[in-house]
Formats: structure tokens, C-alpha cells, sequence
């Protein structure tokens, strides 16, 4: 990383909402225990970032479902050494300074204020773990400390119109956080760029003495108990905040962010993998997304009689079998088959779905070991599938964990 | 009359406490360690809390997460005769740090700094 200051710096990942707008995805799991881009999890790409930018300390704070993420975290990512100090450990609530579950993302970090008195970490860079995008956090750091920032925002550049729903911070020319405004009406667009505001990422590099004491006074008033709303406010009321803007100051593989946190962007991020010049590349060896992988066959894909097998702008991941199947701008997860003469379009299928003869899929998400039986057509007339299954306001069904849908057609 | 809940393991103290408090105008109620005092924050609901950290048992530093854990805003001024607990997180949950010390004068002094902030406060919001 760029800064070298590792041991300094202290992790607190957010993993411990409920993630109701990923339903049914997140109906058996945690949401950054949602599968991604055919063989990660959502939290991958923010783990990544901290044990590739050598921010290895690192705790995880979970609530729902946290089975799901204990389980991922020790298969997936026992990569570290706890005798150097370094950590990857996931804390489900303690109950130990307040008896209530977490009622907001800043909340989470207050009731576990014990972990920063026991750590007395210089920095504490707070991060979430549902975005997909890469960012060597040390550049982070490095331009925290030179400015002497009590907290650091790492922003992107999204159109105004997008901006509604996002955080949105006001700048002076030396990036001085002026405003802040949580899902404005009218956007303030950025200075010298009209067309685009300036939008919080999630990802946070606070000084620990005024995060503290941030956390502190929320927790005594009535609040969002939000960093968004709440903390950054709060601190950029009596403290110098600055933006860090990632399109001005990283290098292009650095420039995409995208929060998977509803069922449309988390099917939009999937599609952007597939581009023929991907916004974000999942292949990088200088940054890989996941160290140990379930040691599948390759996947293969094969003709069947007079049925062709092909894939086009497609992610197919170990263990898939595709047999005289057509497979175009899909993710195919491990352990997928599809059979003769189906047609895959647009669409994810998760680990383990098993796709029959002859169906026809498109704009689709199957969650993990779904069985469509042969003819199953999903995707072609809306108003049958909003009887079967859930469908997004852009029209994308979700099949739930475990369907299996009877030939007829029903459930 | 404004109530102070006065927390500490020490009937002196407390005595010592309840008429330099009353003469200086305040309603006082007691308590003798952190079940009392969370009891006392309950039945008597008590506008600001004196809270002694060393106590046996459950001592200051954990009855003042208990109180908050009941009544968030509920203001509280730790009292100790060790300076070093202001360096641990949790007793910035509190609004004023005094160490003991004979002049009960400036412990006097806190209370009222605090339940004049907490009231601009409030004027503020309104």
C-alpha cells in the first residue's frame, strides 16, 4: 500500500444489516454473504481491498444471519496470521454496553467501543460489506494524514440524477467537506463538473479520538444512530472533513464503485463484469478477490446430439456443466448444469442451480440449488411470473434458495 | 426542585454529598452501588447522576453504561479520586470528569455547568 502504515490503521467492517432489499437473496444469509461474479461473496471485493492495501486488522461486525459469514470468512479467507497480530475476526453482537441489537450502521460501532479502547488504532477506516469495487486504501491514508483530516470520505462522481439517493458532499477547492447531504432532492453538482455530484462511497478513514467522541454524543441523542446522516455531520460541524475523490485521484481500475444493496443494482453490477471492456475486472493478480477456492473441476461445456453448447460475454465458474446449452451475458456460479436446448440470457444463476432441457431464461436471478425442470420459461411474460416468483420494478425475477419448480410450471 | 441521584459505595461520602447538594438547593436521592443506582434511576427519575467509579462489584465505569443503556440522555458527572479513568473511552459517555477532592465546591460547580448546557441545549433544538 502506498502510506506503509498498516499496523496503524484498524478495519471495522459493517456486515450486520439485514439486507431486506436484496430479499429473497438474503432470506438464508447475511447480505455481503451474497454470492457474486460466479465464485465470490459481496464482502470479497471489500476484503480484498484491506489485505491487499496490508490493512490486516480487521473485524467484521455481523448481526443477521452471521452464520453465513462465519462460515465464508473461515473457508475463504483464513489467509492472515493471528501470532503477526493480523485478523480477520467477525463479532456478533455483545450485548456488553447496551442490551439492544444494533439500530444503526454508527450504533453498530458504539456499542463495540470496547474493541477501540483494547486496539487504540491511530486511524480506524470503517467500510461496509456490500460494494463491489477495488481501492488501494493506503492512498486513503496517505492523503488523510496530509491533510492532519479528523475523517476522510472517499467519494465518487455519479450523474446528479443518481445522486438523489445517495450521500452527497459539498467541497471547497481543497476538497474540504463544506455540506453534507444524505439522498437530497437537488444535488449540489461539483465544482468545475456541473453534470455530477460528488457521492459517499461508505468507506471512511476517521482519527479515532473523534470518531469517538462522534459515536459518543449520537448515542445520547435521538438520531439515525447513521454515519451518513449523523456522524459525518457531526464532525464536519467542528472538525476539518475531507472527500477523497477516487476519479481524481486513483488510477482507472480504481475509478468503479458500485452498492449491490438492492436486487437492481446487484443485477447491474453483475452485468457490468460481462462487458466486453468490463468497468471492473475480476481478473488482476496483483489484486486478488479470494485466496482459497473450492477445488471444483473446470467447467465444461459440451454439444448434446444436434444441440450446440456456447457461451458468449459469459462468467462460468468451476464445476459448471453446460450441455448443448446456450449461454449468453449470464454468471454461471459452481455447480450449475444446463441441460440440451435451454437458453440462458442475461441472467445469474447462483451455486448448484439446475437448469432442464429446453428452458428458456432471461433477465433471471436463481438463487443457490434451484431445480427448473425442462420447459420452464422465466423472464418472457411478466405478469406470469409475478404470480410465481418476486420481480423487481425493472422486471428481473427471483427464483428463492432451494425452488423446485414442478414441470407444470407451478411451485 | 432539580433531583441529582448521588452514586458511591461510602455512606460518608454520600452524607457529605446530600447537604452540600441540599444546601445548594437540589433534591437528593442515594444509592449504594450499581443495582441501586440503576433501581434509583428508575423509581425516582433523577435529573442528573453523581457516579463514584471505584466502587466494589460493579463498579462506575459499568454502572454508567447501565444508566445509559436506560435513559441515554440522562446527564452524569463522574466523580473519583483518580484522575486516570478520564483516558478510557467509556467515561466520555459521561458529561464532566470531577476527582474528589475536599472542596465539594467544585464538584457543586459541574452539576450546574452540565444542567445549564443540557438546558441551552434544549433551547437550541426548540
Amino acid at each position: 500500500m502506498a502510506g506503509g502504515h498498516g499496523d496503524a490503521t484498524l478495519v471495522i467492517l459493517l456486515a450486520g444489516g439485514q439486507g431486506e432489499r436484496l430479499y429473497p437473496l438474503t432470506k438464508r444469509r447475511a447480505k455481503p454473504a451474497v454470492p457474486f461474479g460466479g465464485t465470490y461473496r459481496i464482502i470479497d471485493f471489500t476484503l480484498a481491498n484491506c489485505i491487499n492495501s496490508g490493512l490486516r486488522r480487521v473485524y467484521v461486525l455481523t448481526q443477521h444471519k452471521s452464520l453465513s459469514l462465519d462460515r465464508h470468512l473461515r473457508a475463504r479467507w483464513s489467509v492472515l496470521s493471528p501470532g503477526l497480530g493480523e485478523f480477520i475476526q467477525t463479532v456478533p453482537p455483545q450485548l456488553s454496553l447496551v442490551s439492544r441489537w444494533y439500530e444503526g450502521n454508527a450504533d453498530a460501532v458504539f456499542q463495540n467501543l470496547d474493541i477501540l479502547e483494547d486496539e487504540r488504532p491511530r486511524e480506524v477506516l470503517v467500510v461496509s460489506g456490500d460494494h463491489v469495487y477495488r481501492l488501494d486504501y493506503g492512498r486513503l491514508i496517505q492523503f488523510h494524514r496530509e491533510r492532519d483530516a479528523a475523517l476522510t470520505v472517499a467519494c465518487t462522481e455519479v450523474p446528479v440524477a443518481e445522486a438523489t439517493r445517495m450521500g452527497v458532499v459539498e467541497v471547497d477547492a481543497r476538497a474540504r467537506v463544506t455540506a453534507f447531504h444524505e439522498k437530497p432532492a437537488c444535488p449540489t453538482p461539483m465544482p468545475g463538473r456541473p453534470s455530477h455530484a460528488l457521492a459517499n462511497m461508505g468507506v471512511y478513514l476517521f482519527d479515532t479520538e473523534p470518531l469517538v467522541r462522534a459515536l459518543i454524543a449520537d448515542a445520547k441523542s435521538e438520531s439515525k444512530h447513521d454515519f451518513g446522516f449523523d456522524i459525518i455531520p457531526r464532525i464536519a460541524a467542528e472538525r476539518p472533513v475531507f472527500a477523497f475523490d477516487v476519479i481524481e485521484r486513483c488510477p482507472p481500475r480504481e475509478r468503479y464503485w458500485q452498492d449491490v444493496g438492492t436486487l437492481d443494482s446487484y443485477f447491474d453490477a453483475t452485468m457490468d463484469l460481462l462487458q466486453e471492456e468490463p468497468a471492473f475486472e475480476l481478473f488482476d493478480a496483483d489484486w486478488p478477490a479470494h485466496r482459497h477456492a473450492p477445488a471444483y473441476p473446470p467447467a465444461i461445456m459440451r454439444n448434446a446430439g444436434e444441440h450446440e453448447a456456447g457461451a458468449v460475454n459469459s462468467i462460468l465458474a468451476p464445476g459448471c456443466i453446460v450441455s448443448g446449452a446456450r449461454i449468453v451475458r449470464s454468471v454461471l456460479s459452481s455447480r450449475v448444469r444446463v441441460e440440451r436446448g435451454a437458453r440462458v440470457e442475461d441472467s445469474i444463476l447462483l451455486p448448484g442451480v439446475q437448469v432442464g432441457a429446453g428452458c428458456e431464461l432471461r433477465r433471471v436471478i436463481v438463487d443457490e440449488n434451484a431445480v427448473l425442470p425442462p420447459g420452464t420459461r422465466i423472464g418472457y411474460d411478466a405478469e406470469v411470473d409475478r404470480r410465481r416468483f418476486l420481480v423487481t420494478a425493472r422486471g428481473i425475477a427471483v427464483v428463492p434458495d432451494g425452488t423446485v419448480l414442478t414441470p407444470a410450471g407451478g411451485r | 426542585m432539580t433531583r441529582i441521584l448521588v452514586v458511591d459505595d461510602e455512606a460518608n461520602q454520600r452524607l457529605l454529598y446530600r447537604e452540600a447538594f441540599e444546601r445548594a438547593g437540589f433534591d437528593v436521592v442515594e444509592a449504594g452501588d450499581a443495582r441501586q443506582a440503576v433501581d434509583q434511576v428508575r423509581l425516582e427519575l433523577p435529573d442528573l447522576v453523581v457516579l463514584d467509579i471505584n466502587m466494589p462489584g460493579v463498579d462506575g465505569l459499568e454502572t454508567l453504561t447501565r444508566i445509559h443503556d436506560q435513559r441515554p440522555a440522562l446527564p452524569v458527572v463522574l466523580n473519583s479520586a483518580y484522575g486516570g479513568y478520564r483516558e478510557q473511552f467509556v467515561s466520555w459517555l459521561a458529561d464532566a470528569y470531577v476527582t474528589k477532592s475536599s472542596n465539594v465546591g467544585e464538584l457543586i460547580g459541574a452539576v450546574r455547568d452540565v444542567l445549564e448546557r443540557r438546558a441551552a441545549q434544549r433551547r437550541g433544538t426548540e
